[in-house]
């Protein structure tokens, strides 16, 4: 890790690790507030208003649908019929092929965006070449471009490309976005010191083994959210996967939509598959989030 | 150590991911074998299954995929397959209200007469033929599947509530006409306040305009939804029972609308055949023998019903052609409308079957709906609908919608709607 | 776009940059291919074709008219659905942004302390973007409900009102219960990318603060909010294209699902109207030129969010 690590300062710097939100501040760092008891109780607020639409499906999907439909207003206790109503799901979707597919193309399209979004970010704040400024203006321009708004189009390219009805469909437009070049780039501006890619430099490292050993190291927290929130934004995607995808190898999402495929919605049966669809995503960042915190405070103990 | 892993992890897991994905993308439908894959899209449950087994031991050379929709995205998927010429399925089935939409690009479709569809002629009612046909002679776009003939479902204890009838034959003999069925939902409102007469206004003017032969089109698809007195004269009853408190304003087909039928918040319901399944599990089990089926007003009329249709840019066309045709033959129409789905057939041999006409509903006080559903379908006329009816509809139906939310009266609304349908219609 | 080159407020004063000199290597432009390339494919191509669309009379199934030159966008001028759908999106967009952005940085003050368990804290913040959209306009329309909705029966018990609300009706109740839903997806996204930013406020900053003997809310005001400014650009920049583009809310929010947006289109957005005209009346000319007026409403309000946020120079 010789590359990596930083050279001596010519300036008194603050000790600063890549931001990322499920890091952990070591005390000796940064001085902290302590929560009082009122910040916990707002936080509490907030996150039982997040959490409890999810916890509401649960209900729903707990009860058999007349139960659900005969009360005034709907119960908030759970019933008994949740296995029932996810096994439902399994019989009368292609919810296996569904959520494999939507990890595929949420883990590819997820490490591809980082390892693209990082190089382009690492060329637009550390290099220099001809007609720089331009090109990133034009990322900055085409940040605003609503892509989805040519659907049209695209989707006819698709289909000549041969790729409808593929997952590729939904992974190829994906692979790398405007957002992620700028924010990217913002994050090596931010935590690559110039003296770090010299350095790299002077010890003869080529670019491509600079970026790997000193800016993908150094953005790694900020590449995590980034690609976390692809891959969020890959498996929630309903508008172009519904277009791409015929409903019998689709998505996650096409296969809840499947589920209200009749004239009669039965909401017993879509709510348990919201649940079914959203809790591999939450044990995976539950799990990711530790990760990434146990990952931060050794990264943040070495440097 | 802990930064050297997680990046060897996130390499791997970059190789990996990338490497299945191209796998995946590399695939396609194996076909090496001399089997075929066809794929059959309905909306809805079709009541295919037991079909497609079938047809599989007598053909083990064709694989068969279901793919099933939700009503709207199904006719829109297929409009973006239509127009960029891939991805269609092999067997589309189109619903009678979508159908003039594809009219136009009919030429997109395959011609089922190349494949000996006319031959099926004279097992079909007449009027579904032609719905078929589009009005030609020598080009017939699909296979008739099932019609949605019209009936008013009722519930006997809130009739019994307000005094009225509650004899299937007595209640037909109530309502003739539709003014005689709105003058009833006056008496039923002066008896029973805490109900409505009837679920949306939306439901009843559409059932009201599939009577007519020609309602927002001409034949020569020209609009006539201003000039057509008819259509004044429907709008203008709906609004009018609506504005009075009959309607429940219940969106048709939204959660409310199914928690307004089990909470049974309206006496009576156009009720087409396919309809009446969707009563059965909104209500559920434990309200078997409140609900009844009676005549519709007006004479007949029908409301739904499909056709299997093969889109040209299958790779099988042939083959496509011949499954529909087994999937729409009278053996397959008298198997779904005897099983779970119970659609009612659209051949005149079906409905004459004395296992069809002789049906009945336990869960509807034992109506008969063979002889109901069945004796109405053969009795109608066809009614027309334009290329872009639905864009004429909708407006309409949004006007009604306001009547419902005490937005607008009647008239006002129905200037609103002419203005608005004008205005889509350009 | 010089903007987006100046050193970034949180950058360090230094010595003269070392940068490789310009043009040496085609490897930088290697490293940015990949964006430009997949852009070009997938991005630009169908939005010029969208363009070339928008000029004809152009069915979506029959496929190419005749040339009308700009006559769907003066169409689109006069078309009241069309301002309808205008002020419906800017609308929307105002109520759910501007309160998502305000809860979000306080959620992220309420995070950026010392809790028992950060972590499950932090997890439980993000939830709501693991419910699918699906899900989540499901959801709401049932909270939401007229008849039977959670809402109405929390607030008739609250007394707050009399009737039930039918909140798909008005403009006003619809475009709540709307920006509802929006907000409640994104804040705790928003939060999390802020909570980052906090982090890396340097320390002594907020030492001298405490010498100076702020208090915990002047800085914030003073310290805090100056250091993430980059942050909240890129959010506000974000969250505009992302809430000029609402579609799946609005779209799911009426159980009819045909982009009517409500009886009169009070809820009617942009992205709604573009899909009632191509996918629905077939209309691909006509709803190509919403496509364009879209883009250029979102570069406006992009660029007037830019202009505002740079405005007040650097403490």
């Amino acid at each position: 890790m010789a590359v990596s690590a930083p050279p001596t300062r010519t300036r008194p710097r603050p000790p600063r690790a890549p931001a990322g939100p499920f890091r952990a501040v070591p005390r000796r760092v940064r001085r902290l507030d302590a929560a009082g008891p009122l910040a916990h109780l707002l936080l509490a607020a907030v996150t039982a208003a997040s959490v409890f639409p999810l916890y509401w499906s649960f209900v729903v999907a707990s009860h058999d649908d007349n139960s659900v439909l005969a009360g005034t207003t709907p119960s908030l206790v759970p019933g008994g019929h949740l296995i029932e109503n996810i096994q439902r799901v399994f019989e009368l979707s292609a919810f296996w092929q569904a959520l494999g597919n939507s990890f595929l193309v949420a883990g590819t399209t997820a490490v591809s965006n980082v390892l693209l979004s990082s190089l382009a970010g690492f060329a637009f704040a550390k290099l220099r070449f001809r007609g720089r400024d331009f090109l990133l203006g034009c990322v900055v321009v085409t940040l605003m471009v609503p892509t989805q708004l040519g659907v049209i189009p695209l989707y006819i390219l698709v289909t000549d490309l041969g790729m409808y009805g593929k997952l590729s469909a939904l992974i190829v437009p994906a692979l790398v976005s405007a957002v992620g070049v700028f924010w990217m780039r913002q994050a090596v501006e931010e935590n690559i010191p110039d003296e770090l890619v010299e350095a790299a430099r002077v010890d003869g490292a080529g670019l491509l083994r600079t970026y790997w050993h000193v800016v993908v190291p150094g953005v790694r927290t900020t590449a995590t959210v980034l690609g976390l929130f692809t891959f969020m934004f890959a498996w929630n995607d309903y508008f172009w996967p519904l277009i791409a995808l015929p409903p019998e190898n689709g998505t996650v999402q096409i296969a809840l939509n499947q589920l209200a495929a009749g004239y009669y919605t039965d909401y017993t049966l879509m709510l348990a598959g919201v649940v079914v669809s959203a809790l591999p995503v939450l044990v995976a960042f539950t799990v990711l989030a530790r990760r990434i915190v146990s990952g931060v405070m050794a990264g943040a103990v070495k440097g | 150590m802990g930064r050297t892993r997680a990046r060897r992890t996130l390499g791997a897991l970059a190789a990996a991911t990338s490497l299945v994905a191209l796998s995946a993308c590399g695939g396609g439908e194996a076909e090496a074998d001399g089997t075929i894959t066809l794929t059959v899209a309905t909306f809805s449950d079709f009541g295919y299954k037991p079909l497609i087994e079938e047809y599989r031991r007598t053909h083990p050379n064709v694989v068969i995929k279901e793919r099933v929709s939700q009503f709207d995205q199904h006719h829109n998927q297929l409009s973006t397959q239509i127009a960029s010429g891939g991805g269609a399925a092999d067997v589309v089935a189109i619903e009678e209200g979508y159908l003039p939409k594809f009219r136009a690009v009919k030429d997109k479709f395959t011609n089922l007469a190349d494949h000996g569809a006319n031959d099926r002629r004279g097992e079909y009612l007449d009027w579904k033929w032609q719905q078929a046909t589009l009005g030609t002679s020598d080009f017939v776009m699909g296979y008739g599947t099932d019609v949605g003939s019209l009936a008013v479902c009722y519930r006997k204890d809130l009739f019994a509530r307000a005094g009225l009838p509650t004899d299937r034959a007595a209640v037909s003999a109530l309502w003739p006409t539709w003014d005689a069925y709105f003058a009833t939902g006056e008496k039923f409102r002066a008896k029973v306040k805490d109900k409505a007469w009837f679920d949306s206004s939306g439901n009843i003017f559409t059932a009201m305009m599939n009577q007519t032969e020609f309602g927002f089109f001409d034949a020569g698809d020209r609009y006539i939804g201003d000039s057509n007195p008819k259509v004044k004269e429907f709008f203008t009853a709906t609004a009018r029972a609506t504005a009075a408190g009959q309607s429940a304003n219940l969106q048709p087909f939204s959660q409310q609308w199914n928690t307004g039928i089990k909470l049974g918040r309206m006496a009576t319901m156009t009720c087409p055949a396919w309809m009446t399944g969707l009563i059965k599990t909104a209500a559920g089990e434990s309200a078997a023998g409140t609900w009844d089926i009676a005549a519709v007003p007006g004479g007949g009329g029908n409301w739904g019903g499909s056709f299997l249709t093969v889109p040209k840019q299958g790779k099988h066309v042939k083959e496509a052609a011949e499954l529909a045709d087994f999937l729409t033959s009278a053996a397959a129409q008298k198997k779904i409308f005897t099983g779970p789905v119970g659609a009612l057939p659209s051949l005149v041999g079906v409905l004459d079957d004395p296992e069809v006409e002789g049906a009945a509903q336990d869960w509807f006080s034992q109506a008969p709906t063979g002889e109901i559903f069945a004796s109405s379908a053969k009795s109608l006329k066809p009614n027309y609908r334009g290329t872009k009816d639905q864009q004429a509809r909708i407006p309409f139906g949004n006007a009604l919608q306001l009547v419902e939310q005490g937005k607008a009266d009647p008239a006002a609304a129905w200037d609103k709607a002419l203005a608005e349908a004008a205005k889509n219609l350009r | 776009m010089a903007v987006q080159t100046r050193p970034l407020p949180t950058g360090r004063p230094g010595p003269p940059r070392p940068r490789r000199r310009p043009g040496r290597s085609p490897l930088p432009y290697l490293f940015v291919a990949p964006f430009f390339l997949l852009f070009a494919v997938f991005g630009a191509y169908p939005l010029l074709q969208t363009l070339w669309v928008s000029l004809h009379d152009w069915d979506r199934l029959a496929g190419q008219g005749e040339w009308v030159g700009l006559a769907n966008f003066r169409r689109l001028l006069d078309d009241a659905d069309f301002l309808t759908a205008l002020f419906n999106t800017l609308s929307i967009f105002l109520l759910s942004t501007v309160p998502q952005l305000l809860a979000a940085l306080a959620v992220a003050w309420l995070l950026d302390r010392h809790l028992r368990a950060r972590t499950v804290w932090r997890a439980l913040v993000l939830v709501p973007q693991y419910v699918s959209v699906v899900a989540v306009a499901l959801v709401f329309s049932q909270l939401f409900g007229r008849d039977y909705g959670v809402v109405n029966g929390a607030l008739q018990g609250l007394g707050l009102i009399d009737a039930p609300v039918d909140w798909t009706a008005d403009t006003w109740s619809s475009h709540l219960a709307i920006s509802f839903m929006v907000m409640w997806r994104w804040t705790g996204y928003n939060a999390l990318i802020y909570l980052a930013a906090m982090q890396a406020v340097p320390r002594e900053l907020y030492e001298s603060a405490a010498i100076d003997g702020a208090s915990r809310l002047l800085t914030f005001r003073k310290v805090t909010l100056p250091a993430i400014r980059p942050t909240l650009l890129f959010t506000v920049v974000i969250s505009t294209i992302g809430g000029l583009q609402l579609f799946a809310e609005p779209f799911l929010f009426d159980q009819q699902g045909n982009a009517e947006g409500g009886a009169e289109h009070q809820f009617q957005t942009l992205t709604l109207m573009l899909y009632k005209y191509g996918f629905i009346n077939n209309d691909a000319g006509y709803a190509s030129a919403v496509s364009w007026v879209l883009f250029l409403v979102i570069a406006v309000v992009a660029a007037v969010n830019l202009v505002l946020a740079r405005r007040p120079r650097r403490p």
